[in-house]
């Protein structure tokens, strides 16, 4: 009986002395809103979080609609300079008539060097720096549009025979329905967010690579964005002279992407299915630059131009000096038009408006 | 040996209890008398005076607290915001804008967009020291129709005692002058299909000096950084990621009065300065240092307003500011050679030529405006050849200008 009573107080003493703990931490997570047993999932070796920013990260994207999110990932190691993740969500639901319409999300990060042959490679970079893409702010080596981006790695990431490693960020969002199929909205913020995903991303997968640098990279300083939409009924594209269409125009667009020093961007298509007429691309960013190694070959392309260059079917691309710098123009088109004087025209356009000598012959300098 | 040390304590515990119970009707009771006397038992007596202790103190201790917290939230007493303009100045903040004088009143009218959005957001900060030095903050949105608020903006914030902030920001800092735009991806950029489309900024005024090529380095640089929060805490209001660094370390020397030859007139080759303008004294010309996103070369200072500006607006954001302008702001058009209209619009005019380029980059500005309307030759004479030499400059040439014939 005596124990008893005494065991009895001593359990107060500490159920109350627990309550105080937890009463106390209680107050204190609620007050910082913070967890410590979130149960929050991670992604791409770690680098996002769920429920870190991003719409496509969030809890609530899985709220409804027999939505699950997937990932899968292979790191990169010291051993081996490759790697992937992929995040994705996929949700179900039953339309007013009764039909399946299913959601589905897939982001892919890739960590590695650009793809080998020269056509692929060509067209791999005017995927990233092509069209609406604009450069990463915080003089990053990097181009985003807010749905796909690139990042070339410092040379501490170079692989063995010294071609640079870039971490790319790639989407596919779009809606099925029984009868066609849609493209979506990704849910990824924007292209500052998507700055900010790719660079905490590359800086994860760097570390695993055993290639960090001494300070991890960053992404802070706002992005600009990009002026203009795509405009229709032109006679001359891009604002380049030289790049004039006359009657053929009614039926095309173009695009000016990004024109900075390090880069330039002027695409043309057709207005209906968005045909390829040509996308033109001007790399001056030393990084870049040394993506675009060895496609331009040993000599002249044609004559009368200056630098290295090849002109194959379907793609041109040309390398020169410009002051002290490779600057490479390249344009991707298929051959069914000759497409030769519109990329004569860009090349010394171009050339000229970052004070260079003309690549192409017949252009005059400053 | 462990179980009988704790077995005892319980044991007097027991004992006390006993004790107690057993002495219940004695005046003092004796575990009472055990207790120190700030024992609550002690100094509450009954249960019903101890009840109504713990009442009382409940009420008081959870008024405080009620009291502390909506203090808290709402900002007041001691929790009270004595952070200035809209939130972006510490107090350390304004005192690095007053020579270190922390007696600064403020007073301010919060950022707010009116009903229908037609004049984007604007609002007001005054920051004010008890021997009269002021400086007053506007947050607004550019007008494009008249270069951005009837030309006085573009003459007190264009000025070649600015300098731009550098790493492609669109803002620029003097002693006297500081303004930023809010960065595009924040809130939209500005585009020439808006009936209001200039660029939003924040801009900061301290009064007028007459030491034209005198720029005090350190009060630029405090005007510089205080923009930039200024900006940065309106992004971050406006729930924008992102934040600009401190410019400071990267904005070169502020400009000095530029020594001209005679056929380099405000450092453009080739460009012949007119006699009118070739006494020394009052007309000697000043011009902005450092990579766009202006080139200003103004001459003739006079309460803020140039007797003859040169200007090259580079950064189409700006540009946009003499897009309406350059269509309609006179009778005689100027024009370009074979493309016509492709390559942009300008006119001229007694007292001004302007041409608003279609550059790779975007729109350019080019402009050359006197005081007045006595030297029209003048005016004639540079506008053409102003826009070829600085056309090459910005990479947008070859530009040649044909003027309409005199009349």
């Amino acid at each position: 009986m005596k124990q008893l009573m005494g065991g009895a107080r001593r359990r107060t003493a500490l159920v109350g002395g627990a309550v105080v703990v937890l009463v106390a931490a209680g107050l204190g997570t609620w007050a910082t809103d913070t967890w410590p047993f979130d149960g929050k999932d991670t992604y791409c070796w770690g680098a996002w979080k769920e429920d870190s920013g991003p719409g496509f990260l969030s809890r609530k994207a899985l709220d409804e609609d027999n939505a699950s999110r997937t990932s899968k990932e292979t790191a990169p190691t010291p051993r081996r300079q490759r790697g992937q993740c992929t995040v994705s969500l996929h949700s179900e639901r039953v339309g007013s008539d009764g039909d399946q319409i299913v959601a589905e999300t897939k982001i892919t990060v890739t960590y590695g060097p650009a793809p080998e042959g020269a056509g692929q490679r060509l067209e791999w970079i005017d995927g990233y720096l092509g069209d609406r893409a604009m450069p990463l702010p915080d003089g990053l080596p990097g181009a985003t549009d807010g749905k796909q981006a690139l990042l070339v790695l410092p040379e501490g990431c170079d692989t063995r025979d010294g071609r640079p490693t870039a971490v790319t960020l790639d989407t596919v969002a779009r809606t099925v329905y029984s009868d066609t199929t849609m493209s979506a909205d990704a849910g990824l913020g924007g292209s500052q967010s998507v700055a900010r995903l790719l660079v905490a991303v590359a800086n994860r997968a760097m570390e695993k690579a055993g290639c960090a640098p001494a300070e991890p990279l960053e992404a802070v300083s706002p992005m600009t964005t990009l002026p203009e939409e795509d405009e229709s009924f032109f006679t001359r594209a891009c604002r380049i002279r030289g790049l004039e269409f006359g009657k053929e125009g009614r039926d095309l667009e173009y695009q000016v992407g990004a024109v900075t020093r390090d880069f330039q961007s002027c695409s043309v298509r057709t207005q209906r299915g968005d045909g390829r007429y040509f996308d033109a691309l001007m790399v001056a960013q030393p990084r870049f630059s040394a993506l675009l190694d060895g496609v331009t070959g040993t000599k002249a392309p044609a004559r009368g131009w200056r630098g290295t260059g090849v002109f194959a079917d379907d793609y041109k691309v040309v390398r020169a000096d410009c002051a002290g710098r490779p600057l490479t123009v390249l344009m991707l088109a298929p051959s069914l038009h000759e497409t030769t004087p519109y990329f004569t025209a860009f090349a010394n356009a171009v050339a000229r408006r970052v004070g260079c000598a003309p690549i192409a012959p017949g252009g005059s300098s400053r | 040996m462990t179980d009988s040390e704790n077995a005892e304590p319980a044991e007097n515990n027991e004992n006390n209890e006993r004790d107690g119970s057993g002495a219940a009707n004695a005046r003092v009771p004796l575990h009472e008398r055990r207790r120190p006397w700030w024992h609550w038992g002690r100094l509450a007596g009954s249960r019903l005076r101890l009840a109504v202790i713990i009442g009382v103190a409940g009420a008081v201790v959870g008024a405080l607290l009620g009291g502390a917290g909506v203090a808290w939230r709402a900002g007041a007493g001691p929790f009270a915001d004595d952070r200035a303009c809209w939130g972006a100045f510490g107090e350390d903040d304004v005192a690095a804008l007053f020579d270190g004088k922390r007696d600064i009143k403020t007073s301010e009218v919060p950022i707010t967009t009116d009903r229908i959005g037609s004049q984007g957001p604007s609002g007001t900060c005054r920051l004010t020291s008890p021997r009269g030095r002021r400086i007053t903050v506007q947050a607004h949105q550019l007008d494009t129709g008249f270069g951005g608020a009837g030309d006085r903006w573009a003459d007190e914030f264009l000025s070649a005692r600015l300098t731009p902030l550098g790493d492609g920001l669109l803002g620029m800092a003097s002693d006297t002058r500081a303004w930023l735009a809010v960065p595009d991806g924040c809130i939209g950029r500005p585009s020439r299909l808006d009936v209001s489309g200039g660029p939003t900024v924040i801009d900061m005024e301290t009064g007028w000096t007459v030491y034209d090529d005198d720029v005090d380095t350190k009060a630029r640089d405090a005007l510089a950084r205080a923009v930039v929060k200024l900006v940065n805490r309106y992004m971050a209001d406006e729930g924008c990621t992102g934040r600009i660094a401190d410019p400071v370390r990267r904005m070169p020397e502020p400009p000095r009065f530029l020594v001209e030859k005679k056929d380099g007139m405000c450092g453009v080759k080739g460009l012949r300065l007119p006699s009118t303008y070739q006494h020394e004294g009052r007309h000697r010309p000043l011009l902005t240092r450092g990579d766009g996103p202006v080139r200003t070369c103004d001459r003739g200072v006079l309460f803020d307003h140039p007797g003859l500006r040169l200007m090259t607006i580079e950064d189409p954001r700006l540009a946009v500011l003499y897009d309406r302008l350059s269509r309609d702001g006179a009778k005689e058009p100027v024009r370009t050679g074979a493309h016509g209209e492709q390559d942009g619009y300008g006119f001229i005019r007694d007292d001004m030529g302007l041409f608003q380029a279609e550059c790779q980059t975007g729109q350019v500005t080019f402009l050359v405006r006197a005081d007045d309307g006595e030297h029209p030759d003048d005016i004639r004479a540079l506008l053409p050849r102003y826009v070829a030499a600085e056309a090459d400059r910005v990479g947008c040439g070859p530009l040649r200008v044909t003027l309409p014939a005199e009349g």
